[in-house]
């Protein structure tokens, strides 16, 4: 086997984050060369990644690296290997991509806090935690990885430890974090138990004929493990208190990074180590706690006042469209599962950074006391509508291009399986995205419109270093939407296809023909990845005729003299009133309608629901302690029973 | 020579016919007459019909006036005009029957997601004006299109099933498809199955426009005009003549879930008449924009005006109730006879 120079670029990847840790600790009082460590390494992590999409993207390549060259030997694996398949690599491009983002932003976003070398130390472990855990081969060094990345999070969950609540969420963080990876911890030793290994090729050869009561005990442990790191129903509490305290470069990661590698987890566990999917009351549990997660989190964020903690619960929401997605278990549904993925990083990350830059400028994320902003901010509001946008699903942005498809690929399932449970998936689904949209609606007239507060005369626009990372989101929301066609394509298809190729993922790892005598003729082939679409959707041209419209529009309005005035608004308030605000005739004061106050009609007719959930989430450690253990338990008692 | 003649064709599209120009005549026309009728119908003298034509030159005339408290003079200017545009647009992959000025561009889907632009737009501009009316405003119009989401998701899933089924791909959102279905079994509103489907897309029409009783969003008499308090002049005029627009919209897109087997009708009256060839392609275009303009306005009377003239506002809970009890029932049980094939 030929060793080609990037079968070595996986591991680089990895290094290269946790090397700028070590030396960020070493160096890290030198203020330039702390930025320019940290930069390199997210900068050299993402290009090792991007020269990897050739060879394993387009190719199909799957790279099978074993440390120190220690390939199995007697038919059993035993040393570390790293397994690079197009399903990695997408879901580590993500990573990379989102990280290299955050260091952007965080440059000038940090500099007024203390301790920034720890901040940076920290930011690379979990990076390269993240980056470890998708690029790894083997269960254990997922586990370790796991360690790391819950670790580095919850120590950057408070690392503003002044900031009111951070220790708190901190510690429930800790807590409820720490009995999920305990969870995986469980499951891989139960798994290695039975089965002599921890490689997860040859484990995915051998479960799957083997399955007993330990097997799917410890599938139990595992899939709660990673649900808790996806922050899924009902572990999504955690999400909101971290992501309120974190700071927001920090939240970048912890809900495009850290809730990913739950994902990849889960979809690990269940296509490839367990290859249950093809079971219907697997796809159930999935796509239950899918839908489950996308509506319970979208009304929890319409409930919610804080910029941040609202931002937290769509994130929760967005992962739920993309584990109901990929628990279709159809070539479509994850496809589009993967592409909404990517789309939620980089829409959830351009939201977080838009609200950080709201809180580096005003000291508040706080809803109810914010407006107005825009008329002090403008880019930061156009960035935040682009952002805001694409979370909705407004054409042509990318999360309308990913839902759609997700909508069809649920529909699709429901026509084909003939079950009616799928189509109320799809109503759902439908119905989460108006509510989401309404939720960014609230988030715009309170915080950038409506009327601007007193104490924020004074407010600035962010420095260019966070306008420019956040433009960098920006551009590749719209990119991705624009050409849904070419991200299906080269990404999310190759992955899709990853998943559904177990026996390729075996054999690459343990010699050609593992699979096949191990599992037998019961080994799962290669699937085309083809589907054909229900609908269509051209979004370049739908937006050139936009373009041509609004353009003629314009120009007509503009030759009409459309914002004509007789004369130009005096500086100071005119004494006439004619510039003022309409207010029926009183005298003008500040008035801002925001917050709490809106969308009351909803509000009122749910108030049975919302006052139902304000109680359940009482935001006592014990409780989520509790659900923790109640859902290990019911899943556990699930699987006992359909397996 | 090709590429420039098409290029010439589809500019004609959008800025003539089915797109702005055409907009803009039916649009207005379609709102003098249901003014007229709700007159009519409360024994009124009511304005002539081509008051709307007036009033929007007239606002055109007078001066812009932007808030000293405006939060984005540019949002608040421009969001009128994308409005406008994105409707525009919109009502161009709306199938006449069986012409479509831009086919396979954009499913029933995506008209979906596209009509929640105008509306964007709307609630946008008005928060950028800083009013607190238009506060209330937004907040109403959001709780409004929630509201009416519901049941147009599950009208159109409904759509799709019935006639993917007949279709043999199960399943489809694409508007040709649609078409072709009825053109073939005759309109889908002969299906029974799918009666209440329709009497709940006749109820969506007023609220998506936010005509009475559905218009706790813009309430006159109570939060003045909501979204639209601080607007004057031009920016005015383009609002009325989007709201007038979208009533062309969301009926004709009835016509053309529901009412589409005319189209075959059409057809074959014009080769009765003898026609052929490109002639007959245009003739049956032009019919076809006539009739669905007629079947707009007796539309447009039945559930806009009538509601108007006999109803009172709903408060804005009641809205929510509403669309998501009596006319979401309806729907579903479209949804749920096509699910078993009916």
């Amino acid at each position: 086997m030929s060793t080609a120079l990037y079968q070595h670029f996986p591991i680089f990847a990895i290094m290269a984050l946790f090397l700028g840790a070590f030396l960020i600790v070493l160096f890290g009082n030198i203020k330039p060369l702390r930025h320019a460590i940290a930069l390199l390494a997210v900068t050299a992590s993402l290009g090792f990644l991007i020269a990897l999409v050739k060879p394993v993207m387009l190719n199909g390549e799957i790279i099978a690296y074993w440390m120190g060259a220690r390939a199995p030997a007697g038919g059993y694996a035993i040393g570390i290997a790293l397994e690079v398949d197009a399903l990695s690599l997408f879901f580590g491009l993500l990573i990379a991509t989102a990280v290299f983002v955050s260091c952007v932003y965080s440059i000038q976003y940090m500099r007024h806090d203390d301790n920034v070398s720890q901040y940076y130390t920290l930011f690379l472990m979990l990076a390269g935690g993240v980056m470890g855990l998708v690029l790894s081969g083997d269960l254990f060094n997922m586990f370790i990885m796991v360690e790391i990345l819950t670790f580095a999070a919850v120590a950057l969950t408070a690392f503003r430890n002044t900031v009111n609540g951070a220790l708190e969420a901190a510690f429930k963080y800790l807590v409820v974090g720490c009995m999920g990876s305990t969870c995986i911890l469980a499951g891989t030793i139960m798994l290695y138990a039975q089965a002599h290994t921890l490689n997860f090729a040859q484990l995915s050869a051998f479960i799957p004929g083997n399955m007993n009561t330990a097997t799917v005990v410890a599938f139990a442990l595992l899939y709660i493990g990673f649900s808790t790191k996806a922050f899924i129903v009902p572990f999504h509490p955690l999400a909101a208190d971290a992501h309120g305290a974190a700071p927001a470069s920090i939240s970048v990661l912890i809900s495009g990074v850290l809730t990913k590698s739950g994902i990849y987890g889960i979809i690990r566990l269940s296509y490839f180590l367990f290859q249950t999917m093809e079971l219907g009351t697997m796809q159930f549990l999935l796509v239950f706690m899918g839908s489950v997660s996308m509506f319970v989190c979208v009304t929890m964020a319409l409930a919610q006042h804080d910029f941040k903690r609202l931002l937290a619960f769509h994130s929760i929401s967005q992962i739920g469209y993309v584990l109901t997605a990929v628990g279709l278990c159809t070539a479509m549904g994850i496809s589009s599962g993967l592409y909404h993925a990517m789309n939620h990083t980089l829409f959830k990350g351009l939201l977080f950074l838009a609200a950080g830059a709201v809180l580096h400028e005003t000291g508040t994320t706080d809803l109810g006391k914010l407006g107005g902003l825009s008329k002090k901010m403008p880019w930061t509001t156009a960035l935040f509508l682009v952002g805001a946008f694409s979370i909705s699903g407004i054409p042509p942005f990318n999360g309308f291009a990913s839902k759609w498809m997700v909508y069809q690929s649920i529909y699709q399932k429901a026509v084909e399986s003939g079950n009616i449970g799928f189509l109320f998936v799809t109503i759902i689904a439908l119905v989460t995205s108006v509510l989401t949209l309404a939720s960014f609606v609230k988030v715009s007239q309170s915080v950038f419109f409506g009327q601007l507060p007193k104490e924020y005369e004074n407010v600035k626009e962010v420095p260019w270093g966070m306008r420019l990372a956040m433009g960098l989101f920006a551009v590749l929301c719209i990119v991705t939407g624009l050409f849904p066609n070419a991200v299906t394509t080269y990404l999310t298809q190759p992955a899709a296809a990853a998943v559904f190729n177990v026996a390729n993922y075996i054999n690459a790892m343990m010699g050609s023909g593992y699979a096949e005598s191990v599992m037998g003729a019961a080994a799962p082939a290669a699937q085309a990845v083809t589907f054909v679409e229900v609908g269509v959707w051209q979004p370049v041209s739908w937006l050139l005729i936009l373009i041509i419209a609004l353009l003629a529009i314009t120009i007509v309005a503009i030759a009409g003299q459309y914002d004509r005035v007789s004369e130009k608004a005096p500086a100071p308030a005119p004494v006439d009133g004619k510039y003022d605000l309409f207010f029926g005739g009183e005298q003008s004061v500040y008035s801002q309608v925001g917050g709490e106050d809106l969308f009351w009609g909803f509000k009122h007719n749910w108030r049975g629901y919302f006052s139902f959930m304000h109680e359940l989430h009482s935001g006592i450690v014990n409780d989520y302690a509790l659900w923790a253990v109640v859902a290990l338990a019911l899943t556990t008692l699930y699987m006992l029973i359909v397996f | 020579m090709s590429i420039v003649l098409s290029a010439v064709q589809y500019l004609g599209y959008v800025l003539i016919f089915p797109g702005f120009l055409f907009c803009f005549l039916a649009g207005l026309l379609l709102c003098g007459i249901d003014r007229k009728m709700v007159a009519k119908m409360q024994k009124r003298v009511g304005p002539p019909v081509l008051q709307p034509f007036y009033d929007f030159f007239k606002l055109c005339g007078k001066e812009t006036i932007v808030p000293a408290a405006a939060s984005s003079k540019t949002v608040f200017l421009m969001a009128p005009l994308v409005g406008l545009a994105a409707l525009v647009v919109l009502q161009l992959f709306i199938p006449i029957f069986q012409f479509t000025a831009f086919s396979g561009m954009a499913d029933i889907i995506v008209i979906l997601y596209l009509l929640l632009i105008p509306a964007l737009a709307t609630i946008l501009g008005g928060a950028a004006s800083g009013s607190p009316y238009a506060g209330v405003g937004l907040s109403r119009e959001m709780v409004t299109i929630i509201s009416c989401e519901l049941p147009l998701v599950l009208i159109l899933l409904a759509v799709g099933k019935v006639v993917g089924s007949a279709s043999g791909t199960g399943l489809t959102f694409s508007f040709s498809a649609i078409m072709a279905y009825q053109a073939e079994h005759g309109s889908l509103i002969l299906k029974a199955s799918m009666i209440p489907a329709a009497v709940a897309m006749l109820m969506v029409i007023p609220g998506e426009t936010g005509n009475h009783p559905f218009d706790a969003a813009e309430a006159e008499t109570e939060i003045c005009e909501g979204l639209l308090a601080e607007y004057s002049g031009p920016p005015l005029g383009v609002y009325k003549l989007s709201h007038a627009i979208k009533m062309l919209t969301l009926t004709s897109l009835f016509v053309a879930l529901f009412l589409g087997g005319i189209g075959s009708g059409i057809e074959k009256l014009v080769l009765l008449c003898g026609l052929s060839g490109a002639a007959a392609g245009a003739v049956t275009v032009i019919l076809g924009a006539i009739v669905l303009f007629l079947l707009c306005v007796v539309l447009t009377v039945v559930c806009i005006s009538f509601a108007h003239a006999v109803t009172a506002r709903l408060k804005i809970e009641q809205i929510f109730k509403f669309y998501w009890t009596a006319v979401s029932g309806l729907a579903l049980i479209s949804l749920v006879l096509a699910w078993y094939g009916l």
